[in-house]
């Protein structure tokens, strides 16, 4: 059969309807690798939504900034003198350089340092050089401070900002899936960020780690080594005969052998699932699996009951809050920050209790640093799935093969819990389905109330 | 220069000489897998430390590295340096397999201070990385290291690494510096 050449004007962004079906449970690969696609992304998913920029901690003083990313725009995010926070464009209003090329640190002012125009940490253009002699005051100067961003808010210490100034508040976009996410970090103490971002480069494409981050069919396998008896820290899981291994081999012959007593997934594995608005989602065990946190007390006190709902404290599972914040159980949160279709940055915020005693402080800084980031006994066997996932996306034959998320698919029973739309059931694919489905929702819909309603979770998944 | 001075003089390039044949085993170890005797260098307290690396500006550039008990790229004692290593001779270590091929190469090794017990040592190094069919990483930074005379020969009570990237260009890092 003759293969039909595309005609040259013709948009992939014309197909995204077909690019993920909710009812097949399938992705088209496309959408990893497409230039136009990723393009498309940035301005409709990245120049939309409510990004997160960094916790309220890294600003202790006045004029502590951290840059954040915005989709491609470079933002400082700055403690005021009154103790409010600004975030502005890391972006002379001259020409455009940036004025700040630290990525944390304490300023009295942002020089650019091209001619010299100097800003406040309030981002009001203070000095112009020549402005007299040579400009002849011919501008009003605050008619070029530095461009702040269209809206800026937190949510229990959690700084976001978005490029629209349409987008609905934080707390309704984040809806009761997404601030549960950020509740489970919030609601173990007195949380502040522990010096030190995490951040490297993995040469894949951001949909692929953000949809492993709900994905709890892969670790007694991906994480395999690393689950064996003794190796990864923290107290030891409980046995569960999970689920069938037959003719799992591995290239020498040998049987895969999966760890089967230390298993994080499997039919005796109680899962939920939440679906949320706008594409947010918690994938993974519940309480009674015992599984990925290291030290789960701050669930039982009355603060956890009293601050997430007592039905809530059993969700032990990863949240992933749309587009692309991952919560783990350790406590932290990992950004991933697109850069090009097969190029994402991670940032991992590592968060502690800062009442809890030295040793504990000690335990909690360790258990973070050991598990995830790119050194982590988990997170460093991660990486070269989702780059290999990425790369065979490229082929002509091999992009035409959907990726596949359709386990449990049609068993998904929502149950509409105050707001929470909650599954409970047994490892299953159901929360990254729902990110694709919003995905394209996102990449689809021009008006906020058409995605709002268009991601209300359905009643079966 | 007296007798004293050329004794002295002779007893540095001497030490020079055992720290650097001390290196030149240690990176043969890495480059060639053999982990097993790569973690019989380090003493039974032995600490494991890569900071991360931040762009800063010149006035906060004492903060440019992040300190022991904040976060860190490797933050290892002794027995989780045991555990990677253990969990490397699973055959399920899927980031080492196939392996990665590596090189290490040391340089400017300079003692800091020497106690006649405990020596402190800053040396430069270079991770060649290759994997798979065109991955490739290039590490380059400093080590500070704490050796320690024992029975036998020099051992690892401490190390730091010092990279110089900040955002750490790449996938993971599953060998060893």
């Amino acid at each position: 059969m003759r293969r039909q050449l595309k005609g040259r004007q013709m948009s992939i962004l014309d197909d995204l309807e077909s690019m993920v079906s909710l009812s097949e449970g399938t992705v088209a690969r496309a959408i990893y690798s497409d230039q136009e696609v990723f393009d498309a992304e940035i301005e409709r998913i990245y120049g939309r939504s409510w990004l997160f920029l960094c916790h309220d901690s890294q600003l202790k003083e006045s004029g502590d900034f951290f840059e954040a990313v915005m989709g491609k725009d470079n933002v400082l995010v700055v403690r005021q003198k009154d103790g409010s926070v600004a975030a502005f464009l890391n972006s002379c209003t001259h020409r455009g350089n940036a004025v700040c090329r630290a990525e944390e640190g304490n300023a009295r002012s942002f020089l650019c340092t091209y001619h010299g125009w100097s800003f406040g940490i309030d981002g009001r253009l203070k000095g112009v050089p020549g402005y007299k002699d040579l400009y002849h005051s011919d501008f009003e100067k605050s008619c070029y401070d530095l461009v702040r961003i269209a809206q800026l808010d937190s949510y229990r210490g959690f700084w976001f900002g978005t490029h629209d100034a349409e987008a609905p508040a934080l707390q309704d976009f984040l809806g009761e899936a997404g601030r549960l996410g950020l509740d489970q970090i919030a609601s173990r103490g007195d949380m502040e960020v522990i010096p030190g971002i995490q951040k490297f480069v993995i040469k894949c494409n951001w949909k692929f780690a953000q949809d492993n981050g709900l994905d709890w069919y892969h670790p007694q396998v991906t994480h395999a080594s690393a689950m064996r008896e003794g190796i990864l820290p923290g107290p030891k899981r409980p046995s569960i005969e999970h689920m069938d291994q037959d003719e799992l081999t591995m290239q020498d012959g040998q049987a895969l052998e999966m760890a089967r007593d230390v298993g994080m997934s499997g039919t005796k594995f109680p899962n939920v699932a939440v679906l949320g608005e706008y594409g947010h989602s918690i994938g993974g065990p519940t309480t009674d699996a015992h599984v990925g946190e290291y030290d789960p007390s701050w669930r039982y006190g009355d603060r956890a009951t009293a601050e997430l709902g007592e039905d809530r404290t059993d969700i032990a599972g990863h949240p992933a809050i749309f587009p692309n914040i991952f919560i783990a159980a350790t406590g932290q949160l990992s950004l991933r920050i697109p850069r090009s279709p097969d190029e994402t940055e991670f940032w991992w915020f590592s968060f502690v209790d800062k009442n809890l005693d030295e040793r504990r402080r000690r335990s909690t800084v360790r258990a973070a640093n050991r598990v995830f980031g790119p050194a982590g006994i988990l997170e460093q066997d991660d990486g070269e799935n989702w780059a290999q996932s990425t790369m065979q996306t490229y082929g002509t034959a091999s992009r035409n093969v959907p990726v596949l998320i359709n386990m449990g698919l049609g068993r998904g029973e929502v149950r509409n819990e105050g707001g929470l739309h909650r599954i409970d059931t047994v490892t299953n694919e159901h929360p990254q389905l729902w990110m694709y489905h919003c995905w394209q929702k996102w990449m689809m819909c021009d008006s906020w109330d058409e995605l709002r309603s268009s991601t209300e979770p359905p009643e079966t998944i | 220069m007296s007798t004293v001075e050329q004794t002295s003089q002779l007893a540095n390039v001497i030490r020079q000489h055992e720290i650097e044949q001390f290196y030149f085993h240690e990176s043969g170890l890495l480059d060639d897998r053999r982990f097993d005797e790569w973690i019989d260098l380090f003493t039974e307290d032995a600490e494991y430390f890569m900071p991360i690396r931040r762009t800063m500006s010149g006035n906060d550039i004492g903060r440019e590295f992040t300190k022991p008990g904040e976060i860190a790229f490797f933050d290892d004692d002794k027995k989780l340096l045991a555990s990677r290593i253990k969990k490397l001779g699973t055959g399920r270590s899927w980031s080492e397999d196939p392996p990665s091929r590596t090189r290490h190469l040391i340089t400017n090794i300079t003692v800091l201070s020497d106690d006649g017990t405990e020596m402190e040592v800053r040396s430069n190094f270079h991770v060649y990385r290759t994997r798979l069919h065109r991955e490739l990483d290039n590490w380059v930074g400093h080590r500070v290291d704490r050796l320690r005379r024992q029975e036998g020969g020099l051992m690892i009570a401490h190390r730091v690494i010092y990279i110089d990237q900040t955002i750490l260009d790449s996938a993971n890092l599953s060998v060893f510096f």
